[in-house]
């Protein structure tokens, strides 16, 4: 009897167990993919060309885009609202720091440069991933539109197939001249 | 020093062990021996029913299960028994991004062989079972975040509304190993585990059978399920019949 009473006291534990590979989502995993921009040579529209000291901060958000603050590239991977159909994102080129006069004092710091605004319009979608996961949102019909303020570092942009989606982040999405 | 400690326990205890298999063996046969020349065993026939207890424990403290099974054996030979289950789930599946209701029912049917040898009068199992189950089942998704993992854009899309996923249906076969003690005249008390294999489910459109009743958890890397039990039977005794 005290035998039958260890065992089950053994399959309690067996049964009991909650925590596995399935519940933690792999990084390996494609989830929500980011947009996916190309930045082109205007003269040579075949070749990347760099932008350098990009800054890219979102419309409506407090803080940069941590992977492009004074960094030199050639492409973006610009996260989307999953809650909006709407994104907009201030992109800088060239930028500099404006210490305002106090060079000790980095508060009142402005970053200046040529600023161009992009808007992105999509409609999503919910695709289930797995159990970990859960959904990630796919982005369908994106349009990318650069807003005129009449000195556009950025010239053209194309999409790179009509009805362009967003579903993950193997390919670019769109090129971008400048 | 501590190492070797713990392989010469280990080596004298499985030791122990086959000799004291041996000894059980031994006196069994005697038993058998005695019994043949007096008197003929006379096996109970019948109807065996019982509850899962382990399932209602589990409903009373485990805020995200609420499950019954009712089970029942019809011995056909002696160590052969016809048996099946009918029980109903309903399971939280809840993460940081997923909530899930799972609600449903199941029925299992196949046989139990018994593989103990038991003593004069006594009548107890070590059994191995196949079974075949079937679940009709439905999710309710009550809420979902999207993942993403980049978090610039906070918070991630929350969706409130149920969505319903209906009318699936799983199939499976499992092999049990279990045991059953007569504790009382005709009263059992026993306890198995259960590993499935999922033959054929339902695939809901744009969603996955996180679990399924009857079958348990299902995993994305295999289609193997576990189980457990832990029941309560009595028997209605039918007829007896000489081994």
């Amino acid at each position: 009897m005290k035998k039958i009473g260890l065992l089950f006291i053994l399959f309690i534990c067996v049964g009991n167990y909650s925590c596995e590979r399935d519940d933690i989502c792999p990084e390996a995993t494609a989830t929500t993919p980011r947009l996916i921009i190309d930045f082109l040579d205007t003269g040579d529209p075949d070749t990347k060309k760099n932008v350098f000291d990009i800054v890219v901060k979102g419309v409506d958000n407090d803080d940069f885009l941590e992977d492009y603050y004074f960094t030199t590239t050639n492409n973006l991977l610009l996260p989307l609202k999953t809650t909006a159909n709407t994104t907009e994102y201030i992109i800088i080129k060239e930028a500099e720091v404006d210490d305002n006069g106090t060079p000790d004092d980095s508060s009142d710091d402005t970053i200046i440069g040529n600023q161009d605004r992009i808007i992105i319009n999509y409609s999503r979608e919910n695709v289930f991933v797995s159990r970990a996961c859960g959904y990630k949102t796919i982005f369908k019909n994106v349009t990318l539109t650069i807003v005129d303020d009449g000195d556009n570092w950025m010239l053209s942009r194309e999409p790179l197939t009509d009805n362009q989606s967003v579903e993950d982040e193997t390919t670019t999405h769109f090129n971008i001249s400048h | 020093m501590k190492q070797q400690h713990t392989l010469t326990f280990r080596i004298s205890s499985i030791i122990g062990m086959l000799l004291f298999c041996v000894f059980v063996n031994a006196q069994n046969d005697s038993i058998v021996d005695t019994t043949d020349e007096s008197s003929k065993i006379k096996l109970k026939y019948g109807l065996r029913i019982g509850g899962d207890i382990g399932k209602l424990i589990r409903t009373s403290f485990d805020d995200d299960y609420t499950g019954f099974e009712v089970m029942a054996d019809y011995r056909l030979k002696e160590k052969l028994y016809i048996a099946g289950e009918l029980g109903f789930e309903e399971k939280n599946t809840v993460n940081d991004y997923l909530n899930i209701t799972t609600k449903g029912s199941y029925i299992k049917g196949g046989i139990d062989y018994n593989m103990y040898q038991n003593w004069l009068n006594m009548d107890n199992m070590i059994y191995a079972g196949f079974r075949v189950g079937a679940s009709t089942f439905s999710h309710d998704l009550n809420s979902f975040t999207v993942y993403s993992t980049n978090q610039y854009w906070t918070p991630q899309f929350t969706s409130n509304t149920k969505q319903e996923f209906t009318g699936l249906t799983a199939f499976w076969a499992e092999i049990i190993l279990g045991l059953k003690a007569e504790i009382l005249n005709n009263l059992y008390l026993g306890l198995n585990v259960q590993l499935k294999f999922s033959a054929t489910q339902t695939e809901p459109n744009n969603f996955e059978n996180v679990y399924i009743p009857g079958f348990g958890k299902t995993y994305d890397s295999s289609s193997i399920g576990a189980g457990y039990s832990y029941f309560l039977t009595y028997r209605i005794p039918l007829y007896k019949k000489v081994k």
